[in-house]
């Protein structure tokens, strides 16, 4: 005691935010004040003759009247009916897979159930809500099979263009960010109380209204604000599948920076969206905390009511375990024939993007009723194909020889072989690549080889800040809380909440200011070392949700965990320094992991900031196909998102195995990817 | 039909004119002559001598073919689909020696922007803005000047698309190409018929409402109705400005099912039965609609009427261009004619060289559609350029709100 005292005394506590300093600095410069920049546009009016096209003679706040005009009041109204809408699909749809996943499968099972919910997101999101033109086009294949078996009429299918082909693709693109937390807190559920809940009489359905869900309500939460956040400001689905009638208010605000040039009028609708996601929050925050509070009033009502009706309210329950297996059996049933139609719903447009990289013809969308590797460049040709295969094959043969001789000594987590065969692919590929260059006439010329390579680049250089931000932030909340943690929590709420095509224009417009900065500008204009400033801009730019979604996640993790464990280090006179080292960081590791997995991912599909921030140097693939999604988009983007796909599948496949070697099960998987 | 002959007696050079049957174009197939092209190319790589193809392909005549290489990476930001892959690829890399990396925009704000974004550190090198949006550019300190005497071959332009309003001494720009706007229906779905803008926009009101799409960019959407009322698009009267909203918000936005600078692939899908394009990417639907199995004989191409629009893209070297000597190359490459009409025949666009037909005959004898790419000189008679006035500024608000009532 007395020497902890002394200790304190030698070394003057730092500020309990210094951790968090980091974050406070970066979400400073990048995010606070480029936003409030944008803020304050909304008070100007419209001057296009300006390079920031605001004139702020005559302040005023006509830019919000306007907004509350008819004519762009009714997007709002149909953006938010389309996200609540999706939000509550989402929860329909996910809720009996994630459930089926958590209690009735075994665990092998589990883990193909959540591995093919994760796996359609390694498909660039662009194309597959692009592919999505596929089968809903009205002279496609798939509305001429309809109109043969007289289920639409001689028109097609006529829903491309519509508020219903965005409301189709959103719930798609949202539906793995809500199965993932629903199954993790399904997962998290004590058996023993649903166990009790039925020795105790209760039926199935009451188990699961009464323990079951309730138990699950963080999860629903956490579904909820996954997808409802980010489909409010959803830009790309929109712009790719609802034409004039679809149109939702990200498309609105993107087309007054980008198109209208009237900066006024964005900015306010911005902060108006901003505004109406959090009260529709706050709003479903008090019916899901007013509901159990009215039902419980009720209670009484109810019980007497009940007394009323049945004499004998005892006899029925007799004996539960009497209930007929049968339908146990056919409860089972439907819920595995539900659960393969969500999954074969989620792999439609990935299925679709594979067959038409090998399309015929000269768009994507367009099937032409002929196969052709033309767009594959020389691999499928005889000798380039035979090499990479036989390369392919030696490669394997080597590690089944390599872990023959090794197996005492190396010991792998399971599914040795299962991901031998993506990895070996990958390294085949590569390897083949580099010694005959097969795609030298393919990626080069179209770009995509250079724009998977930045891709890979900028996502990573994001996550790493993203996860040094995000860890350092997340245990200085969790550990060293005070008042200055309310004020950082609400920022990283507000990064979360605010539409990314605003935090788009805040940067693209920051970054030319502070480029006379010293050392700063230099970054951003220069580069250092092999990276462009472009890079260095998408870096700033990728990182802001992503470490604001990392921070969130170290701040559960660790909240979790007992802090006497660091308590103890310190005790046994551990500097600070070194009790974080030992103990804090290993604590920690895995929600890093996960938060690192999740950015990658993130980063990987960002489009909107990057598209407005990246430089010629810098193009990154979901850049580069919203550029080409603008007009015709080729079959070679099927080939680039095939490509992308292969080596962030195999990218991640060792990740889980480092997380298998860690003993972790796939709940523990499917926890730390959505960082549960 | 009797359009059509009218086009083929003024434009189209003997032998092209045997040619432009559509059917032959589309039993042809643009993709196998692509492809063709592409090995070609690849093959070609040895003999590198000449100017684009390869010896025997010279046009004859008098033309200047310098070719002045360079080395580096060059960026270009420019439109969708507006360069033959061929020439970005391969081409450049064996006879300019340059690497291109290609971006592309919608719309010439949201170029503008960027460019603004990047304050002079874009890393762009080319930028392809159209006419009238070049003194804003040069205003605002986005694009340089360029150095003529890197562009020797721009002799070879025809004088007609040099000297323009917006830059009246090619001193910032120099023509990509021009084109014109007007629109393409299905036949099958509208029946009567279709001359004018007039035309276009009842059965957009009527038996095509909600099947219908029109180009995204505001002067062109607002020209329709100036051309159809037969005032100039040009015209400031701020009546008419008055007129033209109140029409397009209230009376025309609901009918609108997308807004689509292009259409061609959508069509295909069978996304629209009418859409307002223009002339290459509308010429480029014919193909793609019989790539997806359609009839593309169902689709009627109709020039704008009484008049429409000329505009221009022009090459640009953005300010602060980190390879600004490739860039000219570039530019100045694009003018030999071998070149020229190779992209020509991908994009389906006027490049705007002199002796335009002797050229096409000799080059490219057997383009299809010819008479969607060259227009007559009464149909150009009929073209109006867009000015720079402050009604374009106004034009953007009237887009503005006709976006957000068409999804009401």
């Amino acid at each position: 005691m007395t020497a902890e005292i002394a200790m304190a005394r030698r070394r003057p506590r730092a500020p309990k935010f210094a951790l968090a300093l980091p974050s406070i600095v970066w979400y400073t410069a990048f995010f606070i004040v480029p936003i409030a920049l944008v803020v304050v546009y909304s008070f100007g009016a419209k001057d296009s003759s300006k390079l920031v096209p605001v004139d702020f003679s005559n302040p005023s706040t006509s830019s919000y009247g306007e907004v509350f005009d008819e004519t762009f009041f009714q997007v709002f109204r149909s953006t938010v009916r389309i996200a609540i809408t999706a939000t509550l699909l989402c929860l329909l749809i996910g809720l009996p897979v994630a459930y089926f996943a958590a209690f009735k499968v075994s665990e092998k099972w589990r883990a193909i159930v959540l591995a093919a919910v994760v796996v359609p997101s390694f498909t660039s999101f662009l194309i597959r809500t692009v592919a999505w033109r596929i089968p809903l086009a009205p002279n496609g294949m798939f509305s001429k099979w309809l109109q043969d078996i007289g289920l639409v009429g001689d028109k097609g299918i006529q829903i491309l263009e519509t508020a219903g082909a965005v409301q189709l693709a959103i719930v798609y693109n949202y539906l793995g960010f809500m199965i993932l937390p629903l199954y993790v807190a399904f997962d998290r559920i004590d058996i023993r109380l649903r166990e009790a809940s039925k020795d105790l009489g209760a039926g199935r359905f009451s188990t699961f209204f009464s323990v079951t869900l309730p138990l699950a309500g963080p999860g629903i939460a956490a579904g909820v604000l996954l997808t409802f956040i980010p489909m409010c400001g959803d830009y790309v689905t929109a712009t790719v599948l609802g034409g004039a009638k679809g149109n939702m208010i990200g498309a609105m605000i993107a087309s007054q920076f980008n198109q209208a040039q009237n900066w006024p009028l964005g900015s306010a609708m911005a902060v108006l969206m901003i505004a109406a996601v959090l009260l529709t929050l706050v709003v479903g925050a008090a019916i899901v905390w007013l509901v159990p509070r009215v039902l419980a009033l009720a209670e009484p009502v109810i019980q007497a009511w009940r007394r009323a009706q049945a004499g004998k309210p005892r006899q029925a329950r007799v004996a539960p375990s009497r209930r007929p297996a049968l339908a146990d059996a056919v409860l089972h049933r439907s819920l595995g024939v539900w659960t393969m139609l969500v999954l074969t719903f989620l792999f439609i447009p990935v299925g679709l993007v594979f067959l038409h990289s090998f399309n015929r013809g000269n768009s994507f969308t367009i099937w032409s009723y002929a196969v052709s590797t033309k767009w594959w460049g020389e691999l499928f040709d005889g000798a380039v194909f035979v090499q990479t295969a036989l390369l392919f094959a030696a490669i394997v043969v080597l590690a089944v020889v390599a872990r023959r001789l090794f197996k005492q000594r190396v010991q792998f987590g399971g599914g040795y072989t299962a991901w031998l065969v993506p990895t070996g692919l990958v390294l085949a590929l590569v390897v083949n690549g580099v010694l005959t260059s097969w795609y030298a006439n393919l990626f080069d010329f179209s770009g995509i080889g250079d724009a998977i390579r930045n891709s890979f680049v900028a996502a990573f250089g994001a996550t790493v800040v993203a996860v040094v931000l995000g860890g350092t932030a997340g245990v200085a909340l969790a550990r060293r809380p005070g008042a200055w943690s309310n004020a950082f929590m609400v920022v990283v709420f507000l990064i979360l909440v605010t539409p990314e095509i605003m935090e788009a224009i805040a940067l693209a417009t920051w970054f030319p200011r502070i480029q006379n900065v010293a050392a700063v500008g230099y970054v951003f204009t220069e580069g250092w070392g092999p990276f462009n400033g472009g890079m260095n801009k998408l870096w700033v730019g990728q990182s802001m949700y992503a470490s604001a979604v990392v921070t969130l996640i170290v701040r559960a993790r660790l909240s979790g965990l007992d802090e006497s464990l660091e308590e103890a280090a310190g005790d046994l006179g551990a500097p600070p320094a070194r009790a974080f080292r030992q103990i804090t960081l290993p604590l920690i590791a895995s929600a890093m992991i996960a938060g690192g997995l999740l950015s990658f991912a993130l980063c990987l599909d960002n489009a909107v900031v990057s598209s407005l921030i990246s430089e010629a140097g810098s193009t990154t693939f979901p850049v580069a196909l919203l550029g080409a999604t603008r007009s015709t988009i080729k079959p070679f983007w099927g080939v680039g998102a095939v490509s992308l796909f292969f080596v962030t599948m195999a990218s991640l496949w060792f990740l889980v195995v480092i997380l298998r070697r860690g003993g972790a099960s796939a709940g523990n998987i499917a926890a730390t990817i959505t960082g549960a | 039909m009797k359009n059509e002959k009218r086009q083929l007696r003024m434009l189209a050079p003997e032998g092209f004119r045997r040619s432009l049957s559509r059917r032959a174009f589309l039993q042809g197939g643009t993709a196998v002559a692509g492809f063709a092209l592409l090995a070609n190319a690849c093959g070609g790589d040895g003999d590198s001598g000449d100017a684009g193809s390869g010896g025997e392909g010279l046009a004859s005549g008098d033309w200047s073919r310098v070719i002045n290489k360079s080395s580096g990476t060059l960026a270009m930001y420019t439109w969708g689909d507006y360069n033959d892959p061929d020439i970005i690829g391969p081409l450049a890399e064996s006879e300019l020696g340059v690497k291109m990396k290609v971006d592309y925009y919608p719309s010439n704000e949201d170029l503008i922007i960027k460019l603004a974004a990047g304050a002079g550190n874009s890393g762009f090198d080319i930028v392809v803005p159209t006419g009238p949006y070049i003194p804003q550019m040069i205003e605002k300190g986005l694009i340089q000047k360029l150095d003529m005497s890197k562009i020797p071959n721009f002799v070879n332009l025809d004088s007609a698309y040099t000297s323009r309003d917006w830059d009246p001494n090619n001193e910032y720009s120099v023509c990509k190409n021009w084109g014109s706007t007007g629109y393409f229906y299905n036949k099958t779905k509208v029946t009567r018929k279709m001359e004018t803008w007039q035309d276009f926009i009842d059965a957009c009101m009527n038996e095509g409402s909600g099947d219908c799409a029109m180009v995204d960019t505001a002067p062109n959407l607002c020209g329709m109705w100036y051309w159809a009322n037969g005032y100039n698009w040009n015209d400031q009267d701020p009546a008419k400005l008055d007129a033209c909203e109140k029409f397009l918000v209230d009376e025309f936005a609901q009918h609108i099912k997308a807004f689509d600078s292009y259409p061609s692939t959508k069509l295909a899908e069978g996304a629209y039965s009418l859409a307002m394009g223009w002339n290459g990417d509308l010429r480029q639907a014919y193909s793609r609609i019989a790539d997806a199995g359609g009839n593309p004989d169902e689709w009627v191409w109709v020039l704008g009427a009484p008049a429409t629009e000329l505009w221009m893209d022009t090459y640009c070297v953005a300010t602060g261009a980190p390879n600004a000597d490739a860039a000219h190359a570039w530019i100045n490459w694009e003018f030999v004619p071998e070149i020229s009409i190779k992209d020509l025949q991908y994009h389906g666009y006027n490049t705007g060289l002199k002796n335009m037909d002797s050229l096409v005959a000799e080059l490219a004898p057997d383009l299809e559609l010819g008479e969607m790419i060259f227009f007559s000189s009464d149909q150009v008679a009929t073209f109006q350029t867009q000015e720079i006035t402050p009604s374009l500024d106004r034009m953007v608000d009237i887009m503005n709100k006709v976006k957000a009532k068409a999804g009401a």
